[in-house]
């Protein structure tokens, strides 16, 4: 197989904005044109575009040609839409990574999009339990929070977790989110304030959620020729994996707090890259719930199992710690505008690889990880490295 | 006209629609029934028409005991979708060895604790669009 890097990345604002679907399309799309200048879009070959409800939030199928068309890309091997629910963004990485791998393509564009904010918000929450089996789960008003709810009662019954190192996943990410300007929330947050805010679904408090958000990402994939033409300092992806331990809840582990499948992929993503969790300097997971990134350092082998709550807070998941972790302030800081969420990951990395990203910088960062799901059962791990391995 | 017109929230769930109506029928009877696969015999939650173990699409009507225990469970307070309203106890419930995910109707969030016993309380939701009855396999402390 070919070696892959990305050449460049850019990121629309992301919030409750007032722009269209197409508006977002164009802000991502303007901002990774523009951090390429060798590249125009006549030149891009192929598009992948994650997203995943425009038919509920803008009326609209047909993704991949919509874009391609508002950006005045003309896809000569490649143009799909990719639809893995919160993982969609980086599950178009893959297919764009495989293609290029192949020898199918030299360059590919994937950008994530999503417009979840209506005019009335009870209908952007009623979208989100597509999300969710509609016969066995949905029906009964199930969306994304009880679900990881039911992880984070699991691992404080079973490792003594608190709510205070939930919030301090919580502090961490709204302060993260503080340096960036694309992200969703720029105050940050105070211990007391994620403590203090109000109960979506016990444990989990409303600033260890992310919110119901608006935003765009887009990525340039190259094969190795290509990329050395296009920029000194491409970002090469070392590693790819995905894993699914099930669907519904009732096929996952017994266990909630127990996700063999993250393990599964990020195994699998660090054999392929050569590189073991120690080697990993930055790295963006996915806190969809605060609950989520604390699983996560211990599904990516971080830490030991049941060892993520004092490793949050003990701040060994920060600057100064052992791994910087979602510098750009992750879902709970950016927001999740899901199909735009494993790009807008794989464009912070992107950054932080190339030493560019400014006041959030991880220092020396030269392997990064992003790690992308669709519920507790469905993982998703990618390796970058600065070095082409 | 209001802006968004909110898609059914609900199974259909008639001898028209699914061939799970049996589950459905045997719900508005009091009655919690699953899958059994008549190729291997694996008992499935949820029921299934197509068995993903030996590949058969037969199967057999099987009733549960419709009583069961807590296996996890949470407490939704706010940020539920259009039409559902907090506080929602959401609850995985052991019932025969099988996990079935549902909610608890009724229950005061703080009488409910892992290994709470439970028993299947059907619960009665909106008519399907052509005007038949339609249930859900709800839950109720016993």
């Amino acid at each position: 197989m070919r070696k892959v890097a990305l050449v460049g990345a850019g990121v629309s604002r992301f919030g409750v904005r007032k722009a269209s679907y197409r508006d977002l399309i164009w802000e991502a799309g303007k901002a990774c044109f523009d951090s390429v200048p060798a590249v125009k879009p006549k030149d891009v070959e192929g598009l992948v575009v994650g997203s995943v409800m425009p038919e509920r939030t803008a009326f609209q199928s047909h993704i991949s040609s919509l874009a391609a068309e508002a950006l005045g890309i003309r896809p000569s091997a490649l143009s799909a839409r990719t639809e893995h629910m919160c993982a969609s963004g980086t599950v178009g990485i893959r297919y764009a990574y495989a293609f290029i791998a192949a020898g199918l393509a030299d360059l590919v564009m994937v950008l994530g999009v999503e417009k979840l904010n209506q005019p009335a918000g009870e209908e952007a929450i009623l979208n989100m339990g597509t999300g969710v089996d509609r016969e066995w789960e949905a029906s009964f008003g199930l969306t994304a929070p009880p679900c990881f709810a039911l992880a984070a009662q699991r691992h404080m019954a079973q490792y003594g977790t608190t709510e205070e190192q939930l919030a301090r996943i919580g502090v961490k990410n709204h302060t993260h989110a503080s340096k960036n300007p694309n992200a969703h929330f720029q105050k940050g947050a105070t211990l007391a304030q994620v403590l203090g805010s109000r109960m979506i679904s016990s444990p989990l408090r409303l600033f260890m959620c992310s919110p119901i958000t608006d935003g765009a990402a887009a990525v340039l994939i190259a094969s190795e020729d290509r990329a050395r033409s296009l920029t000194d300092k491409p970002v090469w992806i070392r590693g790819t994996a995905q894993a699914l331990d099930g669907f519904q809840l009732t096929s996952l582990h017994e266990d909630y707090a127990h996700w063999p499948a993250l393990a599964r992929a990020a195994q699998s993503a660090y054999r392929m890259a050569g590189v073991t969790a120690r080697d990993v300097n930055v790295a963006e997971v996915h806190d969809c719930f605060a609950i989520a990134e604390l699983i996560a350092y211990e599904e990516l082998g971080f830490c030991g199992k049941g060892e993520g709550g004092p490793f949050a807070a003990q701040g060994r998941s920060d600057y100064g710690g052992d791994v910087v972790v979602n510098p750009r302030g992750g879902l709970i800081g950016c927001g999740h505008p899901l199909g735009a969420t494993g790009v807008a990951q794989a464009a912070e990395v992107y950054a932080q690889l190339r030493g560019e990203a400014g006041a959030r910088q991880a220092p020396d960062a030269a392997i990064g990880l992003t790690h992308n799901n669709s519920g507790m059962g469905e993982h998703v791990v990618m390796i970058y490295g600065r070095d082409a391995g | 006209m209001t802006y968004f017109r909110a898609t059914d929230p609900f199974p259909l769930e008639s001898a028209d629609h699914t061939k799970l109506h049996e589950f459905y029928t045997r719900l508005a009877a009091g009655r919690l029934a699953t899958t059994r696969c008549a190729g291997c015999r694996r008992l499935a939650w949820p029921p299934r028409a197509f068995c993903g173990e030996c590949g058969a699409d037969r199967f057999d009507w099987v009733d549960l005991s419709g009583e069961g225990t807590v296996h996890a469970f949470t407490v939704q307070e706010t940020g539920l979708p259009a039409g559902f309203q907090g506080p929602r106890v959401f609850a995985i419930v052991k019932i025969d060895g099988l996990r079935v995910f549902s909610i608890l109707v009724d229950a005061d969030p703080a009488k409910v604790a892992i290994g709470s016993a439970v028993r299947l309380s059907p619960l009665r939701v909106a008519d399907d669009p052509g005007g038949s009855a339609r249930w859900l396999p709800a839950f109720r402390l016993a």
